[in-house]
């Protein structure tokens, strides 16, 4: 891969981006203000004595221990950004490949030099990588507004916050454990997005009702084909969260490289395989 | 065979689930993975789809 190359995939990382901001920019800033404007509320309605004694308390909990070990304990607060994370991330994968058939911007953007592959793979490694990035950053943010409202709370309340500080440390690495899981997590069900990116590339219309309606077909017929259930219990064996959340770094080895995952991966790429050429057809 | 799964959308569709499906049922049976129906455990009550005639037993 020569360096136009990479430039031409950076460009269409940055269209994802820009096409799609409001789903990996706004959301989760949005997300972030309410949940801000909620603590502010649920802050007025305290006592300045319940604030002062859970500010002390939550500076002597962290205090002195290691933010490794702290650090699962703050992928509680993510869970809602995780959760419109993963809203989103459906709602774009099954439009990915419809939504420039249907204004026909496909014709565009086929003329330019680039490939089928290279379009899917984008926004693979925009719903995989980088819009993660978008809601880390956001929660980045919104725990260094919270560090320091508190920190101007404790001061202000002459309480002793040097325990918040490790607290922070913490909220910081628990961060790099949600980027990891939501990375791992894109691995682990990438037959689900080759399923759903495959329905997106082929469907004319209303492509979540082709995908649903086409998994239960297919495994009525391998029922009756083969008299088995492998695909609902593959797809079973593949919803439990703990095989793809990351709450320590000595995880990341063990969740990635395992047969299962590598399976998951090739089974995911036949039908990513068939959405990069199902786009060969427009309507 | 390239030109005619190639032909329309609908062969390549039908052509990617069977590959997909295949390949599934293959390494179901080599790991022997089990196969299994909607197996429904509850405090209040069981429900095996597979176990009908248990059903109907139990229910007599």
């Amino acid at each position: 891969m020569n360096k136009f190359h990479l430039l031409q995939f950076h460009a269409l990382l940055q269209r994802e981006i820009l096409e799609h901001r409001n789903m990996f920019i706004m959301a989760p800033a949005i997300l972030a203000g309410l949940i801000l404007l909620f603590s502010v509320w649920a802050m007025t309605r305290m006592g300045q004595d319940t604030v002062s004694i859970s500010i002390e308390y939550m500076a002597l909990l962290f205090d002195g221990l290691s933010p490794l070990e702290m650090a699962p304990m703050f992928m509680i607060p993510a869970i809602p950004f995780i959760g419109i994370f993963y809203f989103c991330a459906i709602i774009y994968l099954m439009n990915s490949l419809y939504q420039d058939r249907q204004e026909l911007s496909i014709l565009f953007w086929q003329s330019m030099p680039v490939s089928n592959l290279n379009t899917v793979l984008s926004k693979l490694v925009t719903i995989g990588m980088v819009a993660p990035l978008f809601y880390i950053a956001t929660m980045f943010a919104l725990y260094v507004i919270a560090l320091f409202w508190l920190a101007i709370l404790g001061w202000s309340y002459d309480i002793e916050v040097a325990g918040l500080g490790y607290m922070f440390l913490a909220a910081v690495v628990s961060l790099i454990f949600v980027y990891l899981s939501i990375v791992t997590t894109a691995l682990w069900l990438l037959p689900t997005i080759g399923w759903v990116v495959l329905f997106s590339a082929f469907a004319k219309r209303t492509p979540i009702l082709w995908a649903i309606g086409v998994f239960i077909l297919v495994g009525f017929l391998e029922e009756f084909i083969f008299g088995t259930q492998f695909l609902g219990n593959f797809v079973q064996s593949r919803s439990t969260p703990t095989q793809y959340l990351i709450l320590d770094f000595q995880d990341v080895v063990e969740r990635l490289i395992n047969y299962d995952m590598l399976f998951g991966i090739m089974v995911g790429s036949i039908l990513l395989a068939g959405a990069v050429y199902m786009r060969r057809f427009i309507d | 065979m390239k030109n005619i799964i190639l032909k329309n959308r609908y062969t390549l569709l039908v052509t990617v689930l069977t590959v997909y499906i295949v390949v599934l049922v293959i390494e179901g049976f080599i790991t022997g993975r089990q196969a299994q129906v909607l197996d429904f455990e509850n405090p209040f009550f069981d429900l095996n789809i597979k176990d009908l005639e248990g059903l109907r037993e139990r229910r007599a």
